[in-house]
């Protein structure tokens, strides 16, 4: 109906000839879809003139519809029968760049004749490679198909053959092989006993198969059948006919055929009907890098290359690191090194070869030529020696320099230019060195330590080109001298005496970060460095060395302070006064009960301070003043005026007006009241959260301040309103005694939860009428009653956390009535938890009263996530493998919010992503163009991918290239070329520059990274949304995992372009976002961490799904709107 | 109620069954409501050496809900067609088969009187490597000796549960998806059977869930109990069947044993094939010989859990045992 009406809005304001400001409006305003509609009515009034085509083609391509060509193949028609050849040249040009993403390359060649009839030059589609050699000795035979394989190996049946072995070695390298119980050496894992039993299954079958490579089995009693049954494990249960039953004869042969999908049931429906059973059995070829010669010694090189690829985890290790070096490189390398020196240093290759890159015989460097004497001196050979100087690296001290060149490779900005001063790269890399070099950073698996990548990636360097030290230098000569909990390390200490400059800070930091224990200045150094980023003025010495020596137990609280950069030094001191005062209660269910009403409060001030919704001015005031309320809690009296002044606090602090219900109000915050426009997507959020709260039978806020307010009117001799008492009863008799029937033996495998499971115990047990009778009118007993409603009033406040950062589906909140009243803030006895970030616990057996969350609320988010992800529904073979990826795509989708976003800003990014695919189309015809690109898809993309992308562009594949670059990329390509080019032509430039004109501060690069950025805790102490346009990092082990899940920040930007090209508006992002991330992740076919093609694909699958619908909608809708 | 008593029964199983009945006026905040839906009700009954008692008419039983005499709606015995009771005590066969939209996880054509939708919810978990092909073999023969009327859907699951075949009659394709499972990872059994629960719940007609596990859950975040509680609400028998010995897992064993007989279901403790074949014949035996009343409860005040009885009304019905659900807690909605 909102179609209809633009189109006779528009028809009526909008003459072929010009684009109207009422069309302007209407696209500004959101209704893109309107526009469409309208553009297209004009078009079909008026379908020969060029400027009503131009007008609609350019709407079209600017929002990516998929209609653009065929509205620019009417264009060019039309400007061409008008003979303006200047037009018919851009128009053509753009057609044959849409042609090229669309992978038409016929079409993207009759455009390009066009263009060049237009007079046009210097374009040219490049021959198609001619396609590549099935046979030859590159290639090599795996018995069975590749989807049978793939299962048994654990590969996705996504990768194509190519890039079969380098996930085959990569499996081999990570899960193929474990420490021997009875010996020093390796011993296989089930996993790879399993592929080999499945490879000589598979060979038996091969020769059933015969020449023809099916195996065909004509009939029951045939001999076929009885030699597939024995191949396969199974035999035949009844005669042959309608009653025969395939059942296991054969336990470890069955396991095999069922478990690498071979189509049993089809076989058994063949058997019992006579009909003949034909199975398609060719082997898989895959290609091997370099051919199968290069890998094998001279008396590997009869067997199986396949087998001996299994069997030696070095020669995988060497595979998987030379498959990530560009080819290029690789071919240098491979000349200068023969295959044995290398294999010896495969794991550095490995761990650090992938940002290797050698061009035009040299060495590319982090710092370029002046730094490249000093790499020259640190690795023993010069850069300008390619070859040379990577093997010297290799080689030297196990892997040390290797990962300082990969770190440094990784970074931008004054950072890098700073440490790639030849003076400190030296000096650094002394420090990560240190004096004993074995074992080197890549003798384990995985990536143990992320510590050093952390403190290059995120280390800020001042105007003057100092390095930034928070608080100063003497704040950590001081911690390094007068450490707070024991030495950090003897020899610093001693040294910390003398320190003079940041340098030595940073020496130090260097100097810890190849220890594998924990680095906690390091922690605390990124996490105070992290504060003083979005702050005006840094904090205080005292502020850092207050935060600094409270690290350990206040750490994860820092992150809260991000979110209202405005906080004074005062009110953070504060803070931590307040939680130490907290963890001195000694009333265990007290100081529970307290901790967790303050954090509520805090949780959602940091909420409504992320939103928008709490003024930055006011920030630190109201944070102050709901701390104050906790200053000193006595009592659950205290206690509970205490979190009813914070609630006060935080709603006027809000903007709230007096006598609105404090529990409504509330969820109307949390549910995007900034925003009144959609109220449609308002009402959902409501909902949802209201669904939560009721789930977890929480006694609204309204309820509880009632019954104070009416306790404290009883003791002036008001009478008693039964009503209300009666109705905070009856929610209480809603809360279950948590898992009542358990039985002894089960109680007495709890290993924790004695004081949540008190605090339940004692809610359900509070009986406010008989208080009331005892009071017998004394106003001061009357006034400690709302004392009882403490515990309540805590409960609610933590739901509203719990209902706020509730992840899709949410199985749990709406499954388990106690999980919020369960969170632990205490945790496990002899621990303290209380200030710690959130932790999941009792999953699984034997505590199996369910999971619930212990710690502080800081890291709800995260946790809720965590909890949740397993309930996700995969629609692959294989469970999902992304344990750790999942939480972080799930807290992106949740965190931010987009109440406040502009259809502006979501047209800016549809048209930056537009644009970046734009520029592949111009560089597969174009080759300066593409030099350009690929220069600037370098800072971001590994060289092996770059050069990949180089090739897809070189033969004309710009749909190719697309497939291959993260969303994050593209947009940062486009940003960054649209900064650097001035001109304004073509439609999505112009228009780029148009939102620039209109809207600077919709869509400054601030804004904009705050819009469309992702929350990154662990990477950047912060739940801020922010774009930091890094590369991703690779594959690290233990907490490092959420670093690298959050330097993924492409869902976002892809979710928001989409959302850009099917006309939802901004409100929507906040409901469809989570939704489009569930599905993505159930979608996700990964063989590996580090498989980010395998995301993308499962972000196109569903781009396209809701692409289509979306048309298929919007087609009816048109149709309507026509008729 | 009014509303019910305007729409035919058909098109209230269908209307209400799976409906939120959420009111929310227009621009004002939802308000949580007490939603009583149709209430489907699985019971068995045996003499006293635990044989099945069929052929027992609709007038022979009496069902209460705390103590309120229910109406019935509908009565069906093992897979006959089922009964529509009428306002006179009289009843007329029902015709199957509805139309309606599709659900993730749900056959639209389930048949809503006709049959039993058996979800088998399959454990493919580390701890079932060993013994998993014949317990493969064991519920390909259980599906084959399924009733036609039957519908059975497969469901796998490790960490995470994999809708292998949706709710089909096909055999031959719950067959082949019950083949295509793969093993590996982490045991959430009772996540699993949750997210079953939640798909079982939006067919409309009588189902049960038959669980084939190894036990030992390592991976759930949510507690049996508060799975037992949703399946006790939803009236959806639970079956368990365990590979593992009683004795070997003592938790796990009085686990099981709760959960399903809270739920109108068993637990069987089947460690070798023979007795994982004798166990699925008892749940066929089981679902064949049941009976299945749908009812909407009378006016009731409580809306908390309504405990169910049902008895029969002669004199030698006194003698037998019946086995049902103990109660359940109507839905909040909006």
């Amino acid at each position: 109906m909102k179609v209809l009406l633009s189109v006779v809005l528009v028809c009526a304001a909008f003459a072929p000839g010009s684009l109207g400001q009422d069309v302007r409006q209407m696209e500004r305003s959101g209704d893109a879809a309107g526009v469409r509609a309208a553009l297209a009515s004009v078009v079909q009034n008026s379908p020969n003139d060029v400027q009503a085509l131009a007008n609609y083609a350019e709407f079209l391509d600017r929002h990516s519809d998929p209609g653009a060509r065929a509205a620019y193949g009417k264009l060019l028609a039309a400007l061409k029968n008008a003979g303006n050849a200047a037009r018919t040249q851009a128009v053509a040009r753009r057609l044959a760049e849409l042609d090229l993403l669309a992978g038409d390359r016929a079409s993207a060649a009759r455009s390009l004749d066009a263009f060049r009839a237009a007079n046009g030059k210097g374009l040219d589609l490049p021959a198609a490679p001619a396609s590549s050699a099935v046979d030859g000795p590159g290639m090599i035979e795996i018995p069975g198909p590749l989807r049978s394989f793939a299962r048994m190996a654990a590969v996705s049946s996504d990768l194509g053959p190519d890039d079969l072995l380098a996930a085959l070695a990569r499996n081999v390298v990570t899960n193929g092989y474990q420490a021997s119980h009875s010996n020093d050496a390796l011993e296989q894992t089930e996993y790879l006993k399993l592929v080999h039993r499945y490879l000589s299954q598979a060979r038996e079958l091969d020769k059933l198969a015969g020449e023809k490579k099916v195996i065909e089995i004509s009939n029951c009693e045939s001999k076929e059948a009885g030699d597939l049954l024995r191949i396969i494990g199974y035999r035949m249960r009844g005669g042959c006919g309608s009653e025969v039953v395939l059942e296991t004869v054969n336990a470890s042969r069955a396991f095999l055929t069922t478990d690498s999908g071979f189509p049993l049931a089809n076989l058994e429906q063949a058997l019992r009907t006579n009909r003949p059973f034909t199975y398609d059995y060719h082997p898989t070829r895959a290609p091997v890098m370099y051919g199968a010669d290069y890998w094998l010694t001279g008396k590997e090189k009869g067997a199986e290359f396949i087998d001996n690829f299994l069997s030696d985890p070095s020669l995988c290790r060497l595979y998987l690191g030379l498959s990530k070096l560009d080819r290029d490189t690789a071919a240098e390398l491979r000349k200068a090194m023969p295959a044995p020196r290398i294999k010896a240093f495969a794991h550095v290759l490995d761990f650090f070869g992938g940002m290797f890159e050698i061009r035009d015989g040299k060495a590319i460097v982090p710092g370029g030529e002046k730094t490249a004497a000093a790499w020259a001196e640190l690795a023993g050979a010069p850069p300008s020696q390619g070859a040379a100087f990577f093997e010297k690296l290799l080689a030297r001290d196990d892997g040390w320099l290797a990962s300082l060149f990969d770190a440094m490779s990784r970074m931008s900005g004054p950072a890098k230019d700073y440490l790639t001063d030849p003076a400190r790269l030296k000096r650094f890399y002394t420090a990560i060195r240190g004096r004993v070099t074995s074992p080197g950073p890549a003798r384990p698996v995985f990536r143990s330590n992320a510590d050093m990548m952390l403190l290059t990636t995120r280390l800020r360097v001042d105007a003057n080109g100092r390095a930034h030290i928070p608080g100063g230098l003497e704040v950590w000569k001081n911690l390094f001298v007068n450490h707070p909990h024991g030495k950090y390390d003897g020899k610093l200490t001693k040294s910390a005496v003398g320190w003079k400059e940041p340098e030595d800070v940073l020496e130090a930091l260097f100097g810890l970060s190849r220890k594998a224990v924990e680095n906690e200045p390091l922690k605390i150094f990124m996490a105070v460095s992290d504060l003083d980023r979005n702050r005006a003025k840094p904090l205080e010495p005292d502020t850092v060395d207050k935060l600094a020596r409270n690290f350990k137990i206040m750490g994860s609280q820092y992150a809260i302070f991000n979110d209202a950069p405005a906080v004074s030094d005062k009110t953070v001191v504060q803070f931590l006064d307040t939680a130490l005062a907290i963890s001195k209660i000694k009333d265990q269910l007290l100081r529970a009960d307290t901790a967790g009403t303050m954090q509520a409060l805090v949780g959602l001030w940091q909420i409504f301070s992320r939103q928008g919704l709490l003024p930055a001015a006011s920030a630190d005031a109201s944070l102050s003043s709901i701390l104050g309320s906790f200053a000193q809690i006595r009592a659950d009296r205290d206690l509970f005026d205490g979190g009813r002044n914070g609630v006060t606090i935080l709603l006027k602090a809000t903007g709230t007006k007096d006598g609105v219900s404090p529990h409504d109000r509330l969820v109307d915050l949390l549910s995007g009241t900034g925003n009144p426009t959609d109220i449609e997507t308002h009402g959902t959020m409501v909902k949802d959260a209201i669904r939560v709260l009721e789930a977890q039978h929480i006694v609204s806020l309204k309820t509880l301040f009632d019954l104070a307010d009416h306790l404290e009117s009883l003791g002036k001799g008001e009478k008693l309103n039964t009503a209300l008492v009666n109705r905070f009863a009856s929610r209480i008799s809603e809360i279950q005694l948590p898992r009542a029937a358990l039985t002894t033996v089960e109680k007495n495998a709890y290993a924790f939860g004695y004081w949540t499971e008190r605090h339940v115990e004692n809610q359900r047990k509070v009986n406010l009428r008989a208080t009331i009778d005892r009071a017998a009118g004394n106003a001061e007993k009357l006034k400690d009653a709302r004392g009882l409603m403490a515990p309540f009033l805590r409960d609610t406040l933590v739901a509203f956390n719990y209902a706020h950062y509730a992840p899709p589906g949410a199985q749990i909140l709406y499954t388990n009535p106690l999980f919020v009243r369960g969170h632990d803030f205490l945790g496990v006895q002899g621990s303290n938890h209380t200030w710690r970030a959130t932790e999941m616990f009792g999953t699984g057996w034997p505590s199996n009263g369910g999971g619930r969350l212990v710690g502080s609320l800081s890291g709800l988010a995260y946790a809720l996530a965590e909890a949740e992800q397993n309930f996700l529904i995969p629609s692959q073979t294989q469970a999902l493998i992304w344990a750790d990826l999942v939480p972080q795509m799930i807290l992106s989708a949740k965190i931010p919010r987009w109440w406040n976003t502009t259809p502006a800003q979501m047209h800016w990014i549809g048209l930056h992503m537009r644009y970046g695919q734009t520029l592949l189309a111009e560089a597969a015809l174009d080759s300066t163009q593409r030099a350009a690109l690929l220069d600037a898809l370098s800072a971001y993309a590994a060289p092996a991918r770059t050069r990949a992308i180089a090739g897809l562009l070189a033969a004309g594949d710009a749909k190719g290239a697309a497939e291959n670059i993260m969303p994050a990329e593209l947009y940062a390509v486009a940003a960054d070329t649209v900064a650097r080019r001035k001109d304004t032509a073509g439609p999505l430039l112009s228009e780029i520059a148009r939102l620039r004109a209109e809207v600077p501060n919709q869509v400054s690069n601030e804004t904009i990274s705050r819009a469309f950025g992702t929350p990154k805790p662990t990477l950047a102490n912060s739940y801020r949304p922010e774009l930091l346009k890094l590369r991703t990092f690779p594959t690290l082990m233990g907490y490092s995992s959420r670093i690298m899940a959050e330097s993924w920040e492409s869902n976002t930007l892809y979710w928001v372009s989409l959302a850009d090209e099917v006309h939802a508006s901004p409100g929507q992002l906040n409901v469809l976002i989570p939704e489009w991330t569930r599905r993505v992740v159930e979608r996700i076919f990964a063989s590996h961490l580090e498989d980010w093609p395998a995301l993308l694909r499962s972000l196109n699958i569903v781009g396209e799904d809701v692409r289509a619908k979306s048309r298929s909608g919007a087609a009816a809708e048109q149709k309507a709107s026509l008729q | 109620m009014k509303l019910i008593s305007k729409l035919g029964v058909a098109g209230l199983v269908l209307g209400l069954a799976g409906s939120a009945a959420w009111l929310i006026a227009q621009e004002e905040r939802p308000i949580f409501r007490v939603k009583v839906d149709m209430v489907v009700l699985s019971f068995t009954v045996t003499d006293s050496k635990g044989r099945y008692i069929n052929g027992l008419k609709p007038s022979e039983f009496r069902i209460l809900e705390d103590g309120i005499p229910q109406k019935l709606n509908t009565f069906a015995e093992g897979n006959k067609p089922a009964l529509q009771m009428m306002d006179d005590g009289t009843a007329k066969t029902l015709a199957g088969g509805t139309e309606g939209p599709s659900k993730p996880g749900i056959d639209p054509r389930s048949d809503a009187f006709v049959g039993t939708n058996v979800f088998v919810l399959f454990d493919t978990s580390n701890f079932m490597y060993r013994g998993f092909v014949y317990a493969e073999d064991a519920i390909a023969d259980f599906i084959r000796g399924l009733d036609r009327a039957d519908s059975v859907a497969i469901y796998t699951f490790s960490r995470n549960v994999k809708r292998n075949t949706e709710l089909t009659k096909e055999r031959n394709d719950a067959i082949a998806g019950l083949r295509s499972s793969v093993v590996g990872d982490d045991t959430a059994l009772y996540n699993a059977l949750l997210l079953t629960l939640r798909d079982a719940a939006k067919v409309p007609g009588r189902k049960v869930i038959i669980v084939f596990s190894n036990g030992p859950d390592n991976a759930s975040m949510v507690a049996p109990d508060d799975v037992r509680a949703v399946a006790e609400d939803e009236g959806i028998p639970l079956y368990v069947i365990s590979t593992n010995e009683v004795n070997k897992d003592p938790i796990s064993s009085s686990v099981f044993r709760r959960i399903t007989s809270r739920t109108g279901g068993k637990a069987y403790f089947a460690k070798s094939w023979q007795k994982q074949v004798e166990a699925f014949e008892s749940i066929r035996e089981d679902l064949g010989n049941s009976y299945t009343v749908t009812y909407y409860p009378q006016p009731n005040p409580n809306e908390g859990f309504r405990k169910i009885a049902v008895e029969i009304t002669s004199d030698v019905g006194k003698k037998y045992r019946l086995r049902y659900r103990p109660g359940y807690r109507p839905r909040s909605g909006f």
